[in-house]
């Protein structure tokens, strides 16, 4: 029979397992850009079915306490952001992986957690990083506390979102989820955008 | 110390920080200047004269201008793998260590044996170039162009990688400045006051424009004041983004701009992390051009001897880098503006030799001026000649009533008016205008959003840019939704005359009179043009070549356009004005490529197995964006074939592991899920049970195929659907246009989840045995259970879930098992661990290539968007029952013809022979020319069951001559190929293999 | 060029993909018939001015959208939704 170790749990590899390497941890010196990898969220695509919008909202309501929105924004709790991916469609983020079943009643429910790379940008340099390839207006007045976008970032897909609620001339905090297989692409043009300010 | 070693430099003038003596060297020669400095002031300052060599006659150059406009002073900048040829020395910042060399000479600056070709000069005039195109080919590409190749060369580029790095950028505002002289820097203030969020560009790297290079004085106070206080209120603005050393060098639709920003130009080599240089994509709503003007030159002869400058220019050496371009000066003026150049000179203790004022009536003020200055007043006079070789020494001047007297001097200021820098007006298609007041072309019908104000709107006077400045920047705001609070008033300025009569070029020159310095174009090369009937302005610029080089006719356009208008008795208005297109200035393509150059072109998609791939030294190949295994060569495999050979019988021996990971999967859920394939897919889907998978093949729309892949029923209203890897973007596209656009009434939700899942196929003999050590023992994958093309749900390692598809691509008994893509890893480990036993072999996508041909299975040598479902022999595929997208077009008779080429198989008749994809089929005998194409090769491979080269193709009547022998022609390669036509299916014809 | 997406607000033209005439319409299933389909598939007007066209969002919202565009100028006039705000 087989080697009965192959039956133990298996190791679920990080998107960013073998590209992001930690920096040297150096808190006297401030750095312009710092990025966070995001692990082990729940992540999934809902899409609204026909004419059960509202039912859906009233659902998500109940359940998570929070406003599906309509416009691109992310609305979020500790736990849970809904983050609009388009109309009738939202991703849901969740700290922890957890069972999105309930929402499968309303809505096509498509589990991302393993799709998509986290990262969480802030410092007092990410806009000036981020304008280096992304083709949006991130100013605090386009781009105001909750605001989410789907874009490209050096011809990469992104989704990205503020999850910070600083004053106007404050440095922001984005979250962004790009592919999985361009996690590594990616990073080249981050790293290297960011690396003047680090 | 530095007076010692730069003797032209003026003590207590300018703006160059003196505390901060930087050291150069030109041409070899170590040299000195101060921090502020330009490469040209600091030459000018060393009293170098002689800058670089013309690019036709080798004639000696010196500076003209003092800014991004000069046409001579070209020089390679920097040294090795970072040398930059046709760099402007007048907007080089000098930095401690620069060292520049000049171009166009040889042996030496000095002496320069390819001036020889100004013995020759005839030879070169006007049309050169389309006259000897018209000459025998061989003449040509012979004789004239390796010699004028070596003659003309612009400098020469470095031959070693750049190895500095450059990027792209973003920025959005409310109002774009572009200038930051008087004007820009007024209408900044406006803007920025009001609220606005403002960029202001400007290509140097000190703001203030003319202010730097004038004495002027605002408000009653020197302008410098006014300039300091200014520039501190805009960048105390946290939304006004001031860009020094940025140049915007185009204007595109809807209020972008491109911008160049040298981030590290003015240092010896960027920053650790810094680029270079900086090509910004700027997004404004509104935008005021405050670009200034461009002094024009006076066409006279000899006007390009080096000491003959432009009467703006020289008041900027003067004033703004303390550095007198000569010791001995005589002014030559059209206008007002040239005696601000004699003041200034006067005053920096520069001795004025005569003011040659082409005007007959000259204010008497100015006649005072003269008198103080000791030197005679030639009114109604020209310049028309001026000598010296490599530098100024004598010139010869007509006064009023004809006579003609010699002047020696060693600099020569022209003033002959201003030009409104007005290119980037017309970057969107609109012709500038004839404005005769000014003299000058101004911007007609705008870029929306766009205004010009002050000098780039022909209104010269330092009051009128500052008002101009102040009120636009006022409305752009407004525009922009911003309430603008009650305006200062303008800033009074002393008074200034700006009066000027230009002389486009003065009759009876002696010697060679240039319009186009950069491109060695004359007046008597304009006179060519319009003997020869070359008349408008098009045909003038690409005859003679006038504004064709890299300064773009900056200083020597108008010149030319008066010179014909002269010629052809029209008015300038009426000869017109070529289009100015981006850029305005050069732009390196490594500022456009910025980070996407070498493995970073564009972005990279890995497989969630490349790691594991990798460890096993796979060789990648690119298929579309992604990096896929393409085959895993053990030690002591030589070539790629032995290890393809090796990976195919592995597999159809025993079991082999491949990750597909990359094909599209979209998720397709809702009531009318089902209806969304049957409409899409040319076959049926209504009777798929639930738990099965079935081939599918789409069209597109005009009856062609588009894709093909499987779709697997997971319930009721859920499908699962693959599409090739190089379509899946394509068919999701496709999908959310059916979804949209076609059927939006359908309640269908797709998704893609290719990101999601990372997917192996698990082929061959053992495949089942394999699977059975993987996944977990609940579930039952016997044939009886889980038979040909079923689709389940399964777990893997103790409950990760995964889905299980029995599909093949290879023929043998096989399957797809699909698990969340964190766990590809561990799926492709576990795999080899489990399959250890069986000999387990990773396979790519050669072998798997191999094994399609053998079966004859379509990809995408036959996908290729000219076949159709009845050409690769699926015709019966299509259902009668529905309607589906490209069905009547399908079956258009064109499509139905019973002579298009049709897949088939084909071996080579001598079985050693190789074939080759690409190559035409022509009957045996056939001569190779269009008429006798009877089709051609999709696919080839070698197969080491058959043990010999098999080929997929499509030829006419295919499936109908089986056994008929034909030629496989590859001219290309030098294919000739005798082949047999066969069966598409290779191997294992009854699909025992398959189903084990 | 920059194009106003109805969802995502106004955006860099390299975000989006071009189809073409949105006058065009799919014949539907009573006035199925090649000529139809020919005209649907290959037969276009090429107007030097106002166009309706169909562009996708492709990285943006996925959305299809129709622009009307001036093709002489680039103006555009407006930008909606293909899909019909139909009740969702
Ligand atoms: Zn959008």
């Amino acid at each position: 029979m087989a080697d009965p170790s192959l039956k133990t749990k298996w190791s679920r590899h990080s998107a960013w397992a073998d590209i992001l390497t930690a920096s040297p941890s150096d808190a006297a010196r401030p750095c312009g850009v710092n990025v966070v990898a995001r692990e082990g969220l729940g992540v999934a695509g809902i899409q609204a079915q026909r004419g059960r919008k509202a039912a859906l909202s009233a659902l998500v309501k109940m359940r998570y306490g929070l406003e599906l929105p309509t416009t691109p924004r992310a609305v979020r709790d500790a736990a849970h952001a809904f983050v609009w991916a388009g109309p009738g469609q939202w991703l849901l983020v969740a700290e922890q992986k957890e069972s999105f079943a309930e929402l499968s009643e309303l809505a096509a429910v498509s589990d991302q957690s393993d799709g998509r790379a986290a990262l969480r940008l802030s410092g007092p340099n990410v806009r000036d990083m981020l304008a280096k390839g992304c083709m949006i207006d991130l100013h605090p007045a386009a781009f105001p506390s909750g605001a989410a976008a789907m874009t490209s970032i050096a011809h990469i897909g992104v989704h990205l979102w503020r999850v910070d609620e600083q004053p106007y001339d404050r440095p922001a905090i984005f979250d962004i989820l790009v592919a999985r297989s361009m996690a590594a692409s990616f990073w080249s043009w981050a790293s290297a955008s960011a690396a003047e300010y680090n | 110390m530095a007076n010692a070693t730069q003797p032209f430099r003026l003590p207590q003038i300018g703006l160059v920080d003196r505390n901060a003596p930087l050291t150069f060297r030109f041409d070899g020669q170590a040299l000195s200047g101060f921090r502020g400095d330009t490469l040209a002031s600091a030459l000018l300052a060393n009293g170098a004269r002689l800058i670089g060599r013309s690019f036709k006659y080798h004639r000696p150059r010196g500076l003209l201008t003092a800014g991004p406009e000069e046409p001579n002073g070209l020089v390679e900048l920097r040294t090795g793998a970072r040398r930059e040829p046709n760099t402007r020395a007048t907007v080089a910042e000098l930095y401690d260590g620069l060292e520049a060399t000049s171009q166009n000479r040889w042996p030496s600056l000095g002496f320069d044996l390819l001036s020889i070709n100004a013995l020759f000069a005839p030879a070169l005039m006007a049309g050169f170039y389309y006259k000897t195109f018209m000459w025998p080919a061989s003449f040509w590409e012979r004789l004239y162009e390796p010699a004028i190749r070596r003659a003309a060369g612009l400098g020469r580029a470095a031959n070693a990688e750049d190895p500095d790095t450059y990027e792209k950028a973003f920025a959005f505002c409310d109002i774009l400045v572009i200038g930051g002289g008087p004007a820009g820097l007024s209408a900044a203030l406006a803007a920025g006051r009001a609220g606005a969020r403002v960029i202001l560009c400007d290509d140097d790297f000190a703001l203030g424009g003319r202010l730097l290079s004038e004495r002027r004085e605002i408000d009653g106070l020197p302008a410098s004041q006014w300039l300091a206080r200014t520039i501190a209120e805009l960048e105390s603005f946290p939304d006004i983004r001031v860009m020094r050393r940025t140049t915007i060098f185009g204007v595109y639709d809807h209020g972008v701009y491109g911008a160049l920003e040298r981030v590290a130009d003015h240092v010896m080599a960027p920053a650790p992390h810094q680029p270079r240089q900086r090509a910004w994509r700027i997004v404004a709503k509104r935008a005021i051009l405050a670009a200034g003007a461009i002094e024009r030159p006076t066409v006279f002869g000899g006007n390009d001897t080096p000491g003959v400058m432009l009467a703006g220019a020289v008041r900027t050496y003067v004033n703004r880098f303390g550095v007198a371009p000569g010791r001995e000066a005589a002014i030559f003026t059209a206008g007002d503006d040239g005696w601000n150049t004699a003041r200034d000179l006067a005053a920096a203790g520069v001795k004025i030799v005569a003011v040659v004022d082409s005007r007959e009536q000259v204010d008497p003020n100015l006649r005072t001026l003269c008198e103080g200055f000791g030197a005679p007043l030639y009114a109604g006079a020209s310049v028309f000649g001026a000598s010296g070789g490599k530098s100024l020494r004598r010139l010869a001047i007509r006064e009023a009533n004809g006579s003609v007297r010699t002047l020696a001097c060693d600099l020569l200021t022209v003033s002959n008016g201003w030009n409104p820098t007005i290119h980037l007006a017309s970057h969107q298609g609109h012709r500038p205008v004839w404005n005769a007041a000014i003299h000058a072309f101004v911007a007609g019908d705008l870029p929306d959003g766009m205004r010009v104000a002050g000098s780039a709107a022909g209104r010269f006077s330092l009051r009128e840019a500052l008002l101009d400045g102040a009120q636009l920047g006022a409305e752009a705001a407004q525009d922009c939704g911003l309430a603008t609070k009650q305006s200062a008033p303008a800033p009074a300025t002393d008074p200034e005359a700006v009066a000027v009569a230009p002389v486009s070029r003065v009759a009876g020159s002696r010697g060679k009179a240039f319009v186009d310095y950069q491109n060695d174009v004359t007046d008597r090369d304009i006179e060519l043009a319009a003997q020869e009937g070359f008349r408008s302005v098009e045909h003038l610029k690409r005859y003679t070549t006038l504004g064709m080089a890299t300064d773009q006719g900056k200083t020597s356009n108008l010149a030319g356009l008066a010179i014909m208008a002269e010629l052809t008795g029209k008015t300038i208005a009426e000869t017109g004005v070529t289009m100015f297109r981006p850029p305005y200035a050069p732009v390196a393509i490594g500022a456009l490529a910025g980070h996407h150059r070498g493995q970073d072109f564009r972005p990279v998609r890995l497989a969630p197995t490349h790691q594991w791939s990798k460890e096993l030294g796979a060789v990648f190949v690119e298929s579309g964006l992604w990096r896929r295994a393409q085959y895993y060569p053990q030690p002591g495999e030589n070539d790629w074939l032995t290890t393809v050979n090796r990976e195919t019988l592995a597999v159809r021996g025993g079991v082999g592991v491949c990750d597909v990971s990359t094909l599209g999967k979209i998720d397709i859920q809702g009531a009318d899920a089902l209806t969304l394939l049957e409409r899409v897919y040319i076959n049926n889907w209504s009777n798929l049970p639930i738990g099965k998978a079935r081939y599918g093949v789409m069209l597109r729309e005009d009856g062609f195929v588009m894709d093909d892949g499987t779709a697997s029923r997971l319930g009721e209203t859920h499908f699962l659907m693959t599409t090739t890897t190089a379509n899946a973007v394509k068919i999701m596209q496709h999908l959310e246009f059916c979804l949209q656009v076609l059927w939006p009434t359908l309640d269908v939700q797709i998704a893609s989840v290719s990101e999601q899942w990372a997917q192996m196929a698990i082929a061959g003999p053992r495949s089942r045995d394999l699977l059975r050590a993987v996944i977990d023992e609940e579930h039952d994958i016997s044939d009886d259970a889980f038979p040909y093309l079923a689709a389940r749900m399964v777990s893997v390692g103790g409950g990760v879930e995964a889905r299980l598809f029995r599909v093949s691509f290879s023929g043998e008994r096989a399957y797809e098992l699909a698990v969340p893509a964190g766990y590809g890893d561990a799926l492709a480990r576990a795999l080899m661990a489990a399959g250890r036993p069986f000999g387990v072999t990773p396979y790519g996508l050669e072998a798997m290539g191999v094994m399609r041909i053998e079966k004859g299975h379509v990809a995408g040598g036959e996908l290729n968007g000219q076949t159709t479902a009845r050409d690769l022999g699926l015709a019966r595929m299509m259902s009668g029952r529905k309607d589906f997208i490209g069905r009547v077009m399908a079956g258009r008779p064109a499509l139905v013809e019973p002579d298009r080429p049709i897949l088939a198989g084909f071996k080579p008749v001598d079985r050693a022979q190789r074939l080759r994809a690409g190559a035409h089929f022509l009957g045996l005998g056939r001569s190779a020319d269009l008429d006798n194409d009877e089709g051609y090769m999709t696919s080839v491979a070698y197969s080491p069951n058959l043990g010999h080269w098999i080929g997929l193709g499509l030829i006419k009547r295919g499936a109908e001559r089986i056994g008929e022998r034909v030629r496989a022609y590859d001219p290309v390669r030098n294919g000739d190929v005798e082949v047999e036509i066969c069966n598409a299916l290779f191997l294992d014809v009854e699909g025992a293999r398959l189903r084990g | 060029m920059r194009l106003p997406c109805p969802h995502c607000g106004t955006r860099d033209v390299q975000e989006f993909t071009y189809l073409g005439d949105a006058n065009v319409k799919r014949p539907g299933a009573d006035e199925m018939s090649e000529a139809a389909m020919t005209r649907y598939v290959y037969e276009r007007d090429n107007p030097a001015g106002r166009q309706r066209e169909y562009w996708h969002h492709s990285s943006g919202c996925h959305a299809w959208i129709v622009v009307t565009r001036d093709t002489r100028t680039h103006r555009i006039e407006s930008a909606e939704p293909a899909k019909p705000l139909v009740q969702s």
